[in-house]
């Protein structure tokens, strides 16, 4: 007995079963009639203009923070990237091993999630600005140079021999052979970056780093419902429109879809390509001034309370088996719940329009809505917990596979769907057979390095007591015991890389073609 | 008995003319009916209104004698008597032979036995039974159709149009991408299979294979040119049909 192709996608789903016959052993049902009033207060939200200003600002300066760090890590990646490329190392130098170097020093920065980089940088040099878009910007840098190389390495080398055999030098060789098929590739992943950005952006403000984050927070927290569906409407408003935007500049642009399904070459729409980077410049530079960025703070570190004398007794003596357990149950739970959810939540929503809009709408919510905000409102009725943890970030991440698995099931396996529902199937088997056939590979794959994302992310849910090493993290952080910090930083990185290197090892296996018919596909390419 | 299909006045807008414009059209059992014309001329959408999947902008579709069904339920009872054998095939690449046979049994079977369809084999003797018919090895029932030759593939898709037990058997120019051989067999097949109670429609581009067909559809720009026996057909009549179509 051998499960089918579209039953993958929705066994992962199963884990709703234990989750189910845990909720009533840890809710405690107090706080019912606030998640209620949280509910109503979405149909009406404060227009009191005082609130609205103060959350336009807000968004203003979360979307700047996000713009900015954004930007930097693009420079920082395609840089970094094209610096840690076997091919171009290879091309350049005859010997790609320092490409390998450099790739593993990145890893450290790429294992530590912004919202630890935001942290230990606002101990060093005190609440400004520019520490959020610099703890964006390192992690997200270090990511971009990750795929850019692949990318970079991935690429047919033909032309390349063909040019060096020519008598053509290293560096010009490389962007006239790489450059052209790169290009498009990193300005569509660029684009899913800037959507990325925005959440990671808002996500720190939740943390303090300011922004609209932080009103979001303090609105929660003092019950304040109304004003706080102001900013979330507000901020749907801004994300919806950036994945629009995107999405269409990625259609006009004839950019490889996320998926990689459907690749063709750039059009002729490199003008276009040219002019909004010229304007993109000018612009950056507008809302760094407004934002008051000093990047000469960082420099000004402010004086650190003074640290004891590390104990490395006690450090050994945290309980790092149950840390290290719960941290990874913690993911396995968030993701299985994710990647199930997606695909069963579209068969029972697919066939009837308005259900699928609610579908939508709900995933819409997941992905902009930060997963510590999800894990206090599940405070309301939940005790904090592991299983709280695991259910606000699940819906954050169900938020964003969900989309994907949207924009995927439009570009893929229509015909076979269609001989189905001519054949008289019903419209929900069609899909499960038509669609998820095609799907189950790349969508698990998709799946597999979602949950290194998710591992890296469970810091964030550390806030509601959500166990793990997030939590203890943020205590050691607060408690600023030096020592500790730098254990679990170690500690949380090394599992990071272990958990990226079975990711990648599960989604090269996943995606390999079983038939032998073409390559195996790449298993990271614009995925990421 | 009333005709599997009947095609009354029937016209598709399309973006700057109609795709098809006031087609009629019967078939009886046992009859076996080619649809020619060049490419564009509207074959596909003919053949995705007589299947149901494409409603007309304007005339009336029946199907043994029933207008198209008012519930769900209804118009899945009508279109699991209509099958469709694709030019792509359409089989499900990830799914073994078996699977892919059973799918067509999706219109009758409620969840529990399609969920239970992609984790162990139902209706093994069936399945092998539809093989065999079309001379395919039964061991290649648990082959994922991916392993499969071309070949072996168009006989599949073919054992699944059995399986579903349709009574109209549509096909969309089944034998354009096959090499001479492979494409009398397929057509012999299909010829075979339009026996009483069935009936066959046809597209094709090809007019060398008309021998086995009872009638002869001609369409150009979404209009009937004609529809007589094949063996009245006029070689006038084909190259008028062709005319001009073929240059780009």
């Amino acid at each position: 007995m051998r499960p089918a192709a579209p039953l993958w996608v929705v066994l992962p789903a199963l884990v709703l079963l234990p989750v189910l016959a845990l909720l009533p052993g840890i809710s405690h049902g107090g706080g019912w009639e606030l998640v209620g009033e949280f509910a109503a207060a979405a149909l009406q939200p404060s227009l009191d203009p005082l609130v609205v200003g103060s959350v336009l600002g807000g968004l203003g300066v979360t979307a700047g923070i996000a713009l900015l760090g954004w930007a930097a890590s693009l420079a920082l990646g395609l840089v970094l990237g094209i610096a840690s490329s076997r091919v171009v190392w290879h091309t350049c130098c005859g010997n790609a091993a320092p490409a390998s170097w450099i790739r593993r020093l990145l890893a450290l920065p790429r294992s530590i999630h912004e919202l630890l980089w935001g942290l230990l940088l606002l101990q060093l040099v005190g609440l400004q600005p520019v520490v959020a878009v610099v703890a964006i910007a390192i992690p997200f840098g270090a990511l971009v140079a990750r795929v850019v190389s692949d990318l970079l390495d991935a690429l047919p080398t033909a032309n390349l021999e063909a040019l060096r055999c020519g008598g053509v030098a290293g560096p010009a060789a490389l962007v006239t052979a790489l450059g052209p098929p790169l290009l498009p590739q990193v300005i569509s992943y660029s684009g899913y970056r800037l959507e990325c950005a925005l959440r990671s952006a808002t996500m720190l403000g939740v943390f303090g780093l300011g922004g609209l984050g932080t009103e979001l927070r303090l609105t929660l927290q003092s019950l304040a419902f109304r004003e706080l569906w102001t900013g979330l409407w507000l901020l749907l408003a801004v994300m919806l429109l950036l994945e629009a935007l995107v999405g269409w500049l990625r259609r006009r642009w004839a950019m490889p879809a996320r998926l990689g399904l459907d690749r063709r070459g750039v059009g002729r729409q490199g003008r276009e390509i040219l002019v909004a980077s010229l304007v993109l410049l000018p612009s950056l530079g507008l809302v760094a001034w407004q934002l008051g960025i000093e990047p000469a703070g960082l420099l000004r570190w402010q004086g650190l309370p003074p640290l004891g004398p590390a104990d490395w007794g006690a450090v050994l003596a945290l309980p790092w088996a149950s840390l290290v357990g719960s941290t990874l149950l913690l993911t396995l739970l968030a993701a299985a719940l994710a990647v199930g959810l997606a695909p069963l939540m579209l068969l029972v929503a697919q066939p009837c329009r308005p259900l699928l809009a609610l579908v939508q709408g709900l995933w819409a919510l997941g992905r902009l809505w930060p997963p510590p905000l999800t894990a206090l409102l599940l405070l309301f009725v939940l005790q904090p917990g592991l299983v709280t943890g695991a259910l606000a970030l699940g819906f954050h991440n169900l938020g964003i596979l969900g989309r994907l698995l949207l924009e995927a099931a439009e570009t893929s396996g229509a015909p076979q769907q269609q001989a189905l529902l001519a054949a008289g199937a019903g419209p929900r088997l069609a899909l499960l057979y038509g669609r998820f056939s095609s799907l189950a590979r790349p969508y698990l794959a998709y799946g597999a390095y979602r949950s290194d994302v998710i591992l890296r992310e469970s810091v964030v849910v550390g806030l509601v007591g959500a166990t793990g090493l997030g939590s203890q993290l943020l205590e050691s952080l607060s408690s600023f015991a030096g020592d500790e910090l730098l254990a679990l930083v170690l500690v949380y990185a090394a599992l990071t890389l272990l958990g990226e290197d079975l990711s990648d090892r599960a989604r090269l296996w996943l995606l390999e073609t079983p038939h032998g018919d073409g390559p195996p596909q790449e298993a990271g390419g614009p995925w990421r | 008995m009333a005709p599997l299909l009947v095609l009354d006045n029937i016209c598709v807008r399309g973006r700057s003319q109609p795709r098809l414009d006031r087609v009629s059209l019967q078939l009886e059992p046992g009859e076996r009916v080619a649809l020619l014309g060049p490419s564009g001329a509207g074959k596909s959408t003919l053949l995705a209104v007589a299947n149901g999947l494409l409603a007309p902008d304007q005339g009336s579709v029946r199907w043994s004698g029933q207008p198209r069904g008012r519930t769900v339920r209804a118009r899945r009872r009508q279109q699991v008597r209509i099958g469709t054998l694709w030019q792509d095939l359409r089989l499900i690449e990830e799914l073994t032979v078996q699977q892919n046979l059973n799918a067509a049994r999706l219109a009758v079977w409620g969840w529990p036995r399609a969920l239970l369809n992609l984790l162990l084999p139902l209706e093994t003797a069936a399945c092998a039974a539809v093989l065999q018919r079309l001379d395919l090895d039964p061991a290649l029932l648990n082959q994922p159709v991916s392993a499969l030759s071309g070949g072996q593939r168009q006989r599949v898709a073919l054992a699944r149009l059995l399986r579903q037990e349709p009574l109209l058997l549509l096909a969309d120019e089944p034998l354009a991408s096959l090499d001479p051989r492979l494409a009398a067999d397929l057509l012999a097949l299909l010829l075979e299979l339009a026996s009483p109670p069935r009936a066959l429609l046809l597209s094709l581009h090809r007019p060398d294979l008309l021998a086995g067909f009872d009638r002869v559809v001609g369409l150009r720009a979404g209009q009937l040119v004609f529809d007589q026996a094949g063996s009245s057909l006029e070689t006038s009549q084909l190259k008028a049909l062709y005319a001009g179509a073929e240059r780009p």
